[in-house]
């Protein structure tokens, strides 16, 4: 039994599974005395379908459909990242052209991801307009992306050694038609939200994380650049393209190295305006060329060994660690996901907040339940 | 597959029936259920591109008792299938339900020898009045499957005047 | 690079390592994987953490004979990925490092609940992601899907 006998005057609540706000399937299991939280325990599983057994007993041709729908809101990261990390235990290289619209499509995803969010915390938090403009900014999105790639969210796009098909005129129309008018967008959020006093009311010095809880809880991603920490992978360990593109890695001014849930919302706001940054000067120096690497076998069979890959998703650091024994089945796929690290801050965030606090600091870390589950 | 379990109402109206089956069509409350990255699809189709709220089904209720339609969107676990009966146990009759996605018509992608924790599909312990395939299914197609429903309700185009959409030359429908 | 000398000497003088390898980060992913006993894991864990590391992540490998427990250290900035391997099943259980890592409680209830390798002194070691049953450890090289596991067995009663 989760729950202990109370001899105190506090009484369990459950939220969740199925709860508007819980992004997923989270069940958190509080102890309250009256409005404020004395405990929080989350319980997880609710979404457990197998990706890592699956990985263990098909070919990693077999497995592409499964990293997007891992975290689906983040679908071509995850499809992305898992061809980079096949590609490096194989010795394999994509060429330029193909890396560029892997880059191209990932930050695309990204701004698509962010807008989400964006929609759906304000949604949690009560404003029910963002989410309306979101999701119409989020939708040309994912037309932009449905033109090459086919589908509107569970994206296997990317293959290994390249991408599946090359980018069309019209992509390229929609997408420099496109930046301009996200710009605006941006502008128009910034507005309506971030000055809004009801929203700051509710955000501000709320779900304080300190630089020692984040690195003691592994806490990556915007999360951890709102307290300070300018880490992200794209820029401390690049990967594909991106030291050829100059992006800045937005951080939140932690001057005392903390992150409250306002400082998360800036920075994932302003990671879309660089998202489209990069977009734009990857489309400038896209090059010509094949966009598939040769004499890549269908099924890859990568030497024995262990290898790592580390990537930035939209919620944080991604890692894949891929143990193989020379055949076409991996002996181990772990994916490291990050809503898994952030989720277990959530304990030592909750004591002595109110219930409705719960809300804007769940939304507040972005989380995808199933990636934690997997 | 489980049958649909209802008792008739003690009092018959008659043709009164078929104007509250009018009524209860053109007002479908969904219930928020989204397991997995079909209740993405499902949150796109209820916001502004693909308006659900002009069928009157835009109207999502967090709370079991206050809805009529459970869209079962994403992949059912074994540890959330009696999580999903409660639920409908909550919801008052008339209720419906509508399977998103294939994981909810069969188990999907995630149905294959060896696995060990999912439910394959809604329809192994709930009486489901819909499928709508896809992985996930387009919006346009949740809206397609949820009129497919009224028309269950209302008995469609052939019994209902105010049923009869305007309908595209070409598309094959009664 | 120096500062890798550094941490290379620092990682060859702790207790317990019985080899440690350098790696490439193209090529592998990680600068040093260093293979250790398991009563070593928390000093090293420590040593660690004073360098400013935090924990990737911890996970287990079945190889059908044997298991290893594989933990991944980073840092921030400017990452030095270090990897440490130590055998788990059929050798004695490892010790946890929840005391040091907090994000390693849930880290290491996942293996429990994947692969079934318990952690000495872990404070509240039981499930993570699966259903309440007997012997369920589905990563294992030897798990067979039972009938029970079917799909189509549904348990409709809430615990």
């Amino acid at each position: 039994m989760l729950r202990k006998t109370l001899t105190d005057d506090t009484f369990y609540l459950n939220m969740g599974p199925q709860h508007p706000s819980t992004h997923g399937v989270l069940r958190l299991l509080l102890r309250l005395d009256g409005e404020r939280i004395v405990e929080c325990e989350p319980v997880l599983g609710y979404s457990h379908r197998g990706h890592e057994h699956m990985a263990q007993t098909r070919s990693y041709l077999r497995f592409m459909p499964n990293p997007c729908r891992m975290d689906y809101l983040a679908g071509l990261m995850y499809n992305h990242a898992y061809c980079l990390a096949v590609e490096r235990a194989c010795g394999i290289e994509a060429p330029p052209r193909a890396q560029f619209i892997r880059v191209i499509c990932a930050e695309l995803n990204r701004i698509s991801s962010h807008l989400l969010w964006f929609g759906a915390y304000l949604l949690d938090l009560g404003g029910f307009t963002p989410f309306l403009y979101a999701f119409d900014d989020r939708e040309d999105v994912l037309s932009i992306l449905g033109e090459i790639t086919g589908s509107r969210l569970t994206y296997s796009y990317c293959r290994f050694g390249g991408v599946a098909r090359d980018l069309t005129p019209k992509f390229i129309e929609l997408t420099k038609a496109f930046i301009p008018k996200l710009r605006v967008r941006l502008k128009d959020y910034d507005t309506l939200v971030s000055k809004n006093v009801i929203f700051i009311n509710r955000t501000k010095d709320v779900g304080v994380i300190t630089k020692e809880q984040a690195r003691d809880y592994s806490v990556t991603g915007p999360n951890l650049r709102a307290c300070g920490v300018p880490h992200d992978q794209r820029r401390c360990e690049p990967y594909s393209v991106y030291p050829e593109i100059d992006f800045e890695v937005i951080t939140a001014d932690g001057a005392n190295g903390e992150g409250d849930c306002y400082d998360r919302y800036l920075v994932r706001m302003q990671e879309m305006e660089e998202s489209l940054r990069i977009v734009e000067q990857a489309l400038q120096r896209l090059p010509e060329g094949p966009i598939r690497a040769k004499g890549v076998a269908q099924e890859p069979a990568p030497p024995p060994g262990a290898y790592q890959y580390c990537y930035e998703s939209a919620r944080g650091m991604l890692g894949i660690y891929l143990v193989s024994d020379g055949s076409r089945v991996p002996v181990r796929m772990k994916w490291r996901t990050p809503s898994f690290s952030n989720l277990s801050i959530l304990p030592i965030l909750l004591p002595g907040t109110l219930v409705a606090d719960t809300v804007a600091i769940l939304g507040s870390l972005d989380l995808v339940i199933p990636e934690i589950d997997r | 597959m489980v049958e649909r379990f209802e008792t008739p109402p003690p009092v018959q109206l008659g043709i009164l029936n078929q104007m509250l089956d009018l009524c209860r069509a053109n007002s479908l409350w969904p219930m928020t259920f989204g397991l997995a990255c079909c209740a993405i699809e499902m949150m796109a189709a209820g916001a502004s591109r693909f308006d659900l709220d002009r069928f009157g089904a835009g109207v999502f209720r967090p709370s079991p008792r206050q809805s009529d339609v459970m869209i079962v969107a994403g992949t059912i676990s074994k540890k959330m299938a009696p999580i999903i009966v409660t639920l409908y146990d909550q919801m008052p009759a008339p209720k419906w339900v509508v399977a998103m996605g294939n994981c909810a018509i069969s188990g999907g992608p995630f149905a294959y020898e060896g696995q060990y924790a999912i439910v394959n599909g809604a329809d192994r312990f709930l009486p489901v009045d819909v499928y709508v395939p896809g992985c996930p299914p387009r919006p346009e197609a949740l809206i397609q499957g949820l009129l497919e429903l009224e028309d269950q309700l209302t008995g469609g185009a052939k019994r209902n005047y105010l049923r009869r959409f305007k309908r595209h030359p070409g598309n094959d429908q009664e | 690079m120096s500062q890798n000398e550094s941490l290379a000497v620092i990682l060859e003088s702790s207790p317990q390592v019985t080899q440690l390898r350098r790696a490439s980060r193209e090529n592998d992913g990680f600068d040093f994987s260093l293979s250790i006993e398991p009563k070593g894991i928390p000093e090293l864990a420590r040593m660690l953490k004073d360098q400013g590391f935090f924990l990737e992540y911890l996970t287990a490998v079945d190889y059908g004979q044997t298991m290893e427990l594989v933990y991944s250290f980073s840092k921030w900035i400017e990452p030095d990925r270090v990897q440490a391997v130590c055998p788990a099943w059929p050798m004695e259980a490892a010790p946890s490092i929840c005391g040091v890592f907090p994000a390693a409680n849930w880290q290491e209830r996942e293996v429990f609940d994947m692969f079934g390798l318990e952690f000495k002194d872990h404070p509240d070691l039981k499930r993570l992601l699966l259903i309440q049953e007997e012997g369920l450890h589905p990563l294992r090289k030897d798990f067979v899907a039972g009938p029970q596991h079917s799909g189509d067995v549904v348990e409709t009663e809430m615990v």
